[in-house]
């Protein structure tokens, strides 16, 4: 699944996790002590990746009474000259007060156009905050970023002038909101099973429709028991149920394959779809389930979103991709 | 143009009057109102011809000095030269280095204070412009949160009705009923700004009575706009919908650039008040009509007592 990319990204770099990432210290300023070295090291790297990929210069501060946060944002943004690494002045500052339990995320100049307010409100409150009600306040800012890179991704191919213009310091865009720090999960679900389907499309459609209605309920029928026994400990945002609906909104599904056993099926996209990665479908009681639990282990996403296989994970879903070449990096290539 | 189309959808559906419509489109085209181009040239175009006569009279100072200095060496120019008289005694100041100091002493006696004068005036000109350019930013934020209006208005009001409909609601009824009068006191508030710039345009970051009028306006703006927020908290379901999120984060995004705007603005007001008083260029000032700027800002007695101010 796409919206734990970055996660599994980690994962899979895991050497370069654990190496000390650069300018750690410029990019996360950790004053109240919410991360601990290693969660700091990985914020840096990838934001890191973000002003190498994106020019985006993005920094944290977490600072323990900061007053107005909004006034305190404004005033760190200029102070720390954030946008500088930047070529173009395209800067991002993230201010988490655990006293006041506020969050900002001030906005320059020259991020305005791609980062509205209301984009922001949303990750904030959609993605950001119920991770950090979970007490997980890396993830939750990594999580966070994953959106910011998500649309900062699809303004490089809707380029505007402002890209290419130096603009200077915050004008206080961006959005503050309670950040509810340890406050508890509070997520209900949905009322309203959601069983299998009689094929594995109809299975599929009936998850997206779950996700449009943000039902993040982990013991649906349409997911197989493993799939349920792993949900049951993850956290899943209502940003992250939106954005796989409108990221497969984009992609064209080939006619579900099933093996000769008829007990495991696949739906794949056009290779030329590097970022609809394929589902996978267990047959239980007669319908077919999402295997998420396999596709965790088999799927893995690049820094542009676009899929790739773990090379060397074992699956029983590798006869619908017989068709398939895989580079070094487990990249799909036609034969 | 959205808005213009809200407007007309918002009365279509009763949601707005004739009058209330015809209000609240006056008084979002607060820049329609008046002529910029006049109005912000207006109050650079008043001190033009000051300094440009004060310059001018420099000038002809400096010219005359020159040439009487030059001509005034007493040699007949069809006299023949006495070369000794041009030698220097030892020890002594020759002709031509009396010359090269008079020359020397326009420069120290006119010509310094001339280039003074003109940087001293080009450097009030900057942070005149400076305020200029803030006051527009300030504006612009003002006008933004404006424009949200009538997409706030119809939000919330659609909802109540929708609400009041269905489900027979006497809250949302009741809502309903204090939201109109609600709606009515956002448009005066709205149309009280729209009138102060207006009338004032750019001049207005001279007159403190009216940008203090513009402050209060302003801050009822901002309060009635807020009331309608609050109706939303009845509502869990309202609250929660992303369109709600979306108007509270323009709202409050929009609300947070003002301040920005406001404290810049009155920064570089200070800053050009605090310059235009120091000598000496408080002389340039006030020969080039350098008039001192207001601060945007709450006058002194609602600074005071800001509850009897706005409530």
């Amino acid at each position: 699944m796409r919206s734990i990319s970055l996660l599994l990204l980690c994962l899979a770099l895991n050497a370069a996790c654990t190496r000390s990432a650069p300018d750690e210290a410029e990019l996360v300023i950790d004053k109240a002590g919410l991360l601990a070295a290693e969660q700091r090291n990985r914020v840096a790297l990838f934001h890191g990746l973000l002003l190498s990929d994106y020019d985006i210069d993005y920094r944290v501060v977490t600072a323990g009474d900061a007053g107005d946060v909004d006034t305190f944002s404004l005033a760190q943004f200029e102070a720390l000259g954030t946008g500088a690494r930047s070529s173009t002045g395209r800067g991002l500052l993230l201010v988490i007060d655990p006293v006041q339990d506020r969050v900002r995320l001030e906005v320059g100049y020259a991020l305005e156009g791609t980062f509205p307010d209301a984009f922001i409100a949303y990750v904030e409150q959609r993605q950001m905050v119920p991770f950090f009600k979970a007490g997980r306040v890396a993830d939750g800012i990594l999580a966070t970023t994953e959106l910011i890179v998500t649309r900062a991704e699809a303004a490089t191919t809707n380029a505007s002038l402002e890209s290419e213009i130096w603009l200077e310091g915050s004008g206080g865009g961006g959005a503050s909101t309670a950040a509810r720090l340890g406050a508890g999960s509070d997520i209900s679900y949905t009322d309203g099973e959601v069983s299998a389907g009689a094929t594995p499309a109809d299975t599929l459609a009936r998850y997206f429709a779950a996700m449009q209605q943000r039902n993040a309920n982990p013991t649906l029928e349409i997911y197989t028991p493993a799939t349920r026994r792993m949900l049951k400990d993850w956290l899943t945002t209502p940003a992250q149920m939106d954005s796989v609906v409108k990221s497969y909104r984009r992609c064209h599904a080939e006619t579900a394959r099933i093996d000769p056993s008829r007990r495991y099926a696949v739906i794949r996209y056009p290779i030329a779809e590097r970022q609809c990665s394929p589902w996978f479908f267990e047959k239980t009681d007669g319908t077919w389930a999402l295997d998420l639990t396999m596709m965790q282990r088999a799927i893995r996403f690049g820094r542009d979103n676009s899929w790739h296989f773990e090379r060397g994970a074992a699956h029983p879903y590798q006869f619908a991709f017989a068709d398939w070449a895989l580079d070094s990096n487990g990249y799909p290539r036609a034969r | 143009m959205q808005s213009e189309q809200r407007i007309r959808r918002m009365q279509a559906d009763g949601i707005l009057t004739t009058t209330q419509a015809e209000l609240l489109r006056e008084s979002l085209d607060w820049r329609g109102t008046r002529d910029q181009a006049e109005t912000s040239a207006a109050v650079r175009h008043a001190r033009k011809p000051v300094s440009r006569w004060a310059l001018g009279l420099l000038g002809v100072i400096v010219v005359t000095g020159f040439f009487l200095l030059t001509s005034g060496s007493g040699l007949e120019p069809t006299a023949p030269q006495d070369v000794a008289a041009t030698l220097n005694d030892p020890g002594g100041i020759g002709q031509m280095n009396k010359s090269f100091s008079g020359l020397l002493a326009v420069a120290l006696f006119l010509i310094a204070p001339l280039l003074l004068w003109m940087w001293l005036h080009n450097s009030l000109v900057t942070k005149e412009e400076t305020v200029f350019e803030a006051w527009a930013q300030t504006e612009s934020n003002l006008e933004r949160r404006a424009d949200l209006i009538p997409a706030l208005v119809e939000t919330v009001s659609r909802y109540l009705r929708h609400e009041a409909e269905t489900l027979t609601s006497v809250t949302a009824q009741r809502g309903d009923a204090s939201l109109a009068a609600a709606l009515d006191e956002l448009i005066a508030a709205q149309q009280a700004s729209a009138e102060i710039v207006g009338e004032d345009g750019d001049s207005i970051v001279e007159d403190e009575d009216e940008l203090a009028a513009l402050y209060a306006a302003q801050e009822m703006v901002g309060r009635r706009m807020h009331s309608f927020l609050a109706v939303a908290e009845s509502y869990p379901e309202l609250r929660s919908s992303d369109q709600f999120l979306e108007l509270q984060a323009q709202l409050e995004g929009t609300e947070n650039r003002i301040n920005v705007a406001r404290m810049r603005f009155n920064e570089s007001v200070a800053s050009y008040n605090a310059a235009i008083r120091r000598l000496p260029a408080s002389l340039v000032a006030s020969a080039g009509g350098f008039e001192r700027k207001a601060y945007f800002q709450a006058d002194a007695e609602a600074r005071e007592e800001p509850e009897l101010a706005f409530d």
